[in-house]
């Protein structure tokens, strides 16, 4: 298993925020901006890790274990929003359903990739047409409190919250 | 093409009787509500809005609450939408769950046109090669409740496809489950909560 021989601080700031907001079980779509925390998920006693096939699967995770109680966080690379809209929209905007996203800022200044601009180009847009509010997480220190805030928000707005990591919460690779 | 019988509200009367009070279900606002309702009147399902999340619902229910049986009454076509869905039951395999496909290889609340399974797709034989270790396929009630009755109590995972005749049951008005998406929400919810002895939403905290 492909993880670094000494954990890099956004996974340990990640990891920790999540066991003290209480996150037990995380679907996830695997990308490159966290990818330590994948790894760090995977091999978690404490957490119970879904990876799967599409970023559409994962609405109706959360809300299903939210149903049960549970709290429980989709992470994605922000482009995955394309793909989850319509079971965001059905859940969310139908149903009143709450849901807690965390997705990696791919596109923030200085991208080097021709490919990665249109993923933030679209992110806030169709955040935006959901309806779904978000904020931008940017030091590490704000991880914990935010994402604490955000398990808050959701339940008391029976609606989704969307978590954007850049800066220091991503991969130095890709800062 | 093999002549099917069996209607999809023969099926929900075969399968609805099986399921206890406590057992949780995810079922779709589909041509398969009243079918469900008019056989389980009762809060512990959750009455989905979107084709392609019954089974991911299902899923996060089941893992939230590993003590407690869920049923996912799901369609072809919601399946069909959310393929991926089948590789992460299949990686996952909740021993607390049970999928059920209402085949009909119609999209029924559309007007009937046909699904792939109307063609050449075999879901039980996706799932299969997806992952999912005890797949199966029922053409009659008698099968249907026999598979059904040992997949919900063997405490492994289980999929199993109703393969259906097309067409739908005439409910009058009367008979049809009233909904609306917020309301069916908290009624599940609720029954959660109740069932489970805990406060899921409670909508407030200090003033």
């Amino acid at each position: 298993m492909a993880v670094d021989a000494e954990i890099p601080a956004y996974a340990r700031a990640f990891m920790d925020a999540m066991k003290e907001t209480g996150v037990e079980i995380v679907t996830a779509l695997p990308e490159s901006m966290l990818k330590q925390v994948y790894f760090l998920c995977e091999r978690d006693n404490a957490i119970k890790y879904i990876p799967v096939a599409s970023e559409a699967e994962m609405p109706g995770i959360c809300v299903g274990a939210y149903f049960g109680g549970k709290k429980a966080l989709m992470i994605m690379e922000n482009s995955g929003i394309r793909q989850a809209c319509e079971p965001i929209a059905r859940l969310s905007l139908c149903h009143h359903l709450p849901m807690v996203m965390v997705m990696s800022f791919r596109g923030e200044l200085g991208e080097k990739n021709w490919w990665g601009h249109n993923h933030a180009q679209t992110m806030e847009p169709i955040l935006d047409a959901l309806r779904i509010p978000y904020w931008f997480v940017e030091r590490l220190d704000d991880i914990k409190p935010m994402l604490k805030k955000a398990f808050i928000h959701a339940d008391s707005s029976q609606w989704p919250v969307a978590l954007a990591f850049t800066g220091e919460c991503i991969d130095a690779a890709y800062r | 093409m093999e002549e099917l019988k069996m209607r999809r509200v023969d099926a929900c009367k075969t399968v609805a009787p099986l399921i206890a009070p406590e057992d949780l279900v995810v079922v779709s606002i589909g041509m398969v509500k009243d079918d469900w309702w008019n056989y389980r009147p009762a809060d512990n399902a959750f009455y989905s809005s979107v084709l392609g999340t019954v089974s991911t619902v299902a899923l996060g229910l089941a893992t939230a609450l590993p003590h407690r049986r869920v049923v996912a009454i799901d369609s072809d076509g919601g399946i069909l939408l959310n393929l991926g869905v089948l590789c992460t039951l299949g990686a996952v395999r909740p021993a607390n769950l049970t999928v059920v496909v209402m085949d009909n290889g119609r999209y029924d609340s559309t007007g009937g046109h046909p699904t792939h399974t109307a063609r050449n797709t075999d879901l039980a034989r996706m799932a299969e090669g997806a992952g999912c270790l005890d797949c199966a396929t029922a053409k009659d009630p008698a099968t249907l409740a026999r598979e059904f009755q040992r997949m919900l109590k063997d405490d492994s995972f289980g999929f199993l496809v109703a393969k259906l005749a097309a067409g739908r049951h005439p409910w009058t008005v009367e008979q049809q489950k009233p909904t609306d998406g917020v309301e069916d929400k908290y009624q599940f919810l609720r029954y959660v909560e109740k069932l489970e002895g805990k406060i899921i939403h409670s909508g407030v905290g200090r003033h």
